[in-house]
């Protein structure tokens, strides 16, 4: 009887104490891709800032990358006579700001002073259908004998 | 035999039960590590009313801040190098918070009696006949002789921008002269016949106990015939910052509460839409005044550029005419925005969840996903503001001129921080949007901007499924709050293990020679530092605490501004306390 008792003991004390273990997933055999990581070094990576350190002075390609690992990179100009989506670069033949003084008089201290354009592009990349957006912002030179005769003052 | 076994059963049904409950609640075990930082804010206080209360004993005010090295106060200098010992009670508002915080969280009263009876002396010592009392921008008390002190000239005016004191406590503390200020705070500062603003008040003008008798007048704001909104520019000199709109229409939301009166509650509601409508109806960015100023002065007085007196119209118009008819004050999105887009939108928040002013949680959204979705940009890693008008219209590599308000000429127009104080309000208008389905914009912003502060990444918008960076070296009071914020929104306790994380490194980098400070070499600590009242709302969701409990972080505005003595110890300088006094570390001291 009391080998009985003892084996009975036994059988419960194991069924509780498995109860008593944390639930726990099951560990996949594949790590699952962390999707916004995968976004965040695609526009870390992927070069598309690249040319937003300097002034961009020719016509032509940027050659902003579309597609980083997997992740695809799509662009929209806020300017795109100049910079247009698909990264190409027209100069632009007028100057960006003409300044003049508070007389609205021309000076030459600031003529050339704010020739330089200003261009924003927005940016959306894209992996398994998450999207996580960024902006580029690039400077672009006028083409050689731009004009600038535009005073908004 | 059976009865053992019997026992033996039950003790193992019992180690089982526990095991389960423990596993449930294991996040909000209260740990050492946890007391060790509560220990931290109360050596704190316990220190700013030891040394601030021993500095007088015939007054009841505590110092602005206080040398960390000698306890003493922090010192005004004026120009004929009279030294001040200040007390500016607007400049310690989170102080306050930070007593009644830990009252709650420790169930002693003390700390909540002290910050009471300190207001109570002060409202009834410190009250001008006209309602209004003597702190804020420009007037303070001097804790030698307990006189009032103005540093701006010999009779400074009220100014409070964005300070937005703890009414709760105040109306505890004394109802009556409370409830006078918040009706005399409008009638010193807005003009009932034109509805311009001023953000400074007179000291002589007379109590009007009918102070919102008056009709609530049409719209300043009109639009034109394409639905834009036409900025008046004919305010004489009174310009409506938006920093001084924000704590008259916090004074009236909490004065209507209070009495149950609701026509405070719609002025201040008037008062907040006039901004709305002045907001740019494309992109949803909002403005900072909604008037440019009446030019009054000559035409050879504002011939030279460098006098930037408003009587001469608007300053941005003066400075930035080559951008045309944008280039208005109201509408710089790159200046003050801290003033329009964090310490505004919380106020908003707060009148909506207090004050069931629901809409203005659409207006809050509105203006943030206006904002970044135009101007946040990440630069090198780092989160940046594009500087811009709201239009959208880029200033970035703009070269001014000409000096002017704005600054010098040659001065080159670059990225703008944006700091971790724009958490919060993202965070909270997330919280207090209803349809999940208008969450999701914002949230992806916080979770890109958090992701680059390096606090890790939060997760999708239900918060399930953060990767959060816990071993993160951030010591930001606003990313605790923010973090303890997301806890208690989604209940996902690793939101808690990284505001942890963040509260000991928070203790670790901040806390020196007994106090809080900006870091290990600063000199002084400030009443109104958040670090103290962030570490207490994690200690109270610890506790059980709910948050709706606690006093709520809106701001930590507090300065003086005013004539000083440079540092060079000669010439005149008008300055703030933030630059002139609060940048000094221990190095400086001899």
């Amino acid at each position: 009887m009391k080998k009985l008792y003892l084996f009975w003991i036994l059988i419960i004390s194991t069924i509780l104490l498995v109860g008593c273990q944390k639930n726990e997933t099951p560990v996949p055999d594949e790590v699952p891709i962390d999707v916004y990581q995968k976004l965040v070094l695609a526009e870390t990576l992927s070069g598309m800032a690249d040319m937003t350190k300097t002034v961009i002075r020719v016509s032509g390609n940027l050659g902003l990358p579309t597609e980083y690992d997997g992740v695809t990179i799509t662009y929209t100009s806020r300017m795109p006579n100049i910079i247009d989506n698909n990264g190409i670069v027209t100069l632009p033949t007028t100057c960006w700001i003409e300044s003049r003084n508070q007389q609205g008089g021309i000076e030459e201290a600031f003529i050339g002073l704010n020739d330089n354009w200003p261009v924003v592009l927005d940016v959306v990349l894209t992996f398994e259908n998450q999207t996580r957006t960024a902006k580029l912002l690039f400077v672009v030179a006028p083409q050689e004998g731009y004009s600038c005769n535009k005073y908004l003052g | 035999m059976k009865k053992l076994s019997l026992c033996l059963l039950i003790l193992l049904s019992a180690i089982c039960s526990f095991q389960s409950i423990y596993a449930n609640d294991s996040d909000i075990i209260y740990q050492d590590s946890d007391y060790n930082r509560l220990k931290a804010v109360m050596q704190h206080v316990d220190n700013v009313l030891y040394y601030g209360h021993g500095y007088n004993q015939e007054t009841l005010l505590l110092p602005d801040a206080i040398n960390t090295l000698t306890g003493e106060p922090a010192r005004w200098v004026f120009p004929n190098r009279a030294s001040v010992p200040y007390a500016d009670l607007a400049n310690q508002q989170n102080f306050f918070r930070t007593l009644v915080a830990l009252s709650k969280v420790t169930n002693e009263s003390k700390y909540k009696e002290d910050a009471i009876d300190m207001l109570s002396y002060f409202m009834e010592n410190y009250q001008d006949s006209n309602g209004l009392f003597y702190w804020g921008g420009h007037r303070t008390i001097n804790l030698d002789n307990l006189e009032v002190q103005s540093t701006e000239g010999p009779n400074g005016p009220h100014e409070l921008k964005n300070m937005m004191p703890f009414y709760e406590l105040m109306l505890e503390a004394d109802e009556e002269r409370t409830t006078r200020f918040m009706k005399q705070l409008w009638t010193a500062h807005f003009e009932w016949a034109t509805s311009d603003l001023n953000r400074h008040g007179s000291y002589s003008t007379a109590f009007d106990g009918n102070v919102f008798g008056q009709l609530i007048p049409d719209d300043v704001i009109k639009m034109d015939e394409m639905g834009y909104p036409i900025i008046p520019n004919d305010s004489p000199g009174k310009l409506p910052f938006v920093n001084a709109a924000t704590d008259l229409a916090y004074a009236a939301f909490a004065l209507s509460h209070q009495t149950g009166d609701p026509v405070p509650k719609q002025w201040a509601e008037y008062l907040m839409k006039q901004y709305h409508l002045a907001s740019n109806p494309d992109t949803g960015m909002t403005v900072y005044q909604f008037k440019s100023t009446l030019v009054t002065k000559s035409l050879e007085d504002c011939s030279n550029p460098a006098y930037t007196n408003s009587g001469c119209g608007d300053r941005v118009a003066r400075q930035f005419r080559d951008f045309g008819s944008i280039a208005r004050e109201s509408n710089v999105a790159w200046k003050n925005t801290q003033a329009v887009y964090v310490d505004n939108v919380l106020m908003l928040l707060e009148a909506a969840q207090k004050y069931g002013v629901s809409y203005f949680v659409d207006w809050a959204r509105d203006y943030l996903e206006g904002y970044l979705e135009y101007a946040y940009i990440r630069i090198d890693g780092q989160n940046k503001i594009i500087p811009m008008f709201i239009d959208g219209t880029v200033t970035y590599g703009y070269v001014v001129p000409e000096v002017g308000y704005f600054g010098p000429s040659k001065m080159r127009i670059d990225y703008v921080d944006l700091p971790s104080t724009y958490l919060l309000p993202i965070f909270r208008t997330i919280v207090q949007t209803e349809k999940i389905e208008d969450r999701a914009k914002l949230w992806g912003y916080l979770r890109d901007i958090m992701h680059t502060f390096g606090l890790g990444d939060i997760g999708d918008v239900d918060g399930l499924s953060p990767k959060l960076e816990l071993d993160t070296a951030i010591d930001d009071p606003f990313a605790l709050m923010t973090m303890v914020e997301l806890y208690e929104f989604t209940k996902n306790s690793v939101y808690l293990d990284a505001a942890r994380t963040i509260a000991d490194n928070i203790v670790t980098k901040r806390f020196h020679r007994g106090f809080f400070v900006e870091s290990e070499i600063m000199l002084y600590s400030r009443l109104d530092q958040p670090d103290t009242l962030a570490l207490l709302t994690l200690d109270a969701v610890l506790r059980g605490i709910s948050l709706t409990d606690m006093p709520f972080y809106l701001a930590d505005s507090g300065y003086i501004h005013g004539y000083l003595l440079a540092d060079d110890g000669v010439t005149e300088d008008r300055s703030y306390t933030q630059n002139v006094i609060y940048t000094k570390t221990i190095y400086d001291w001899e």
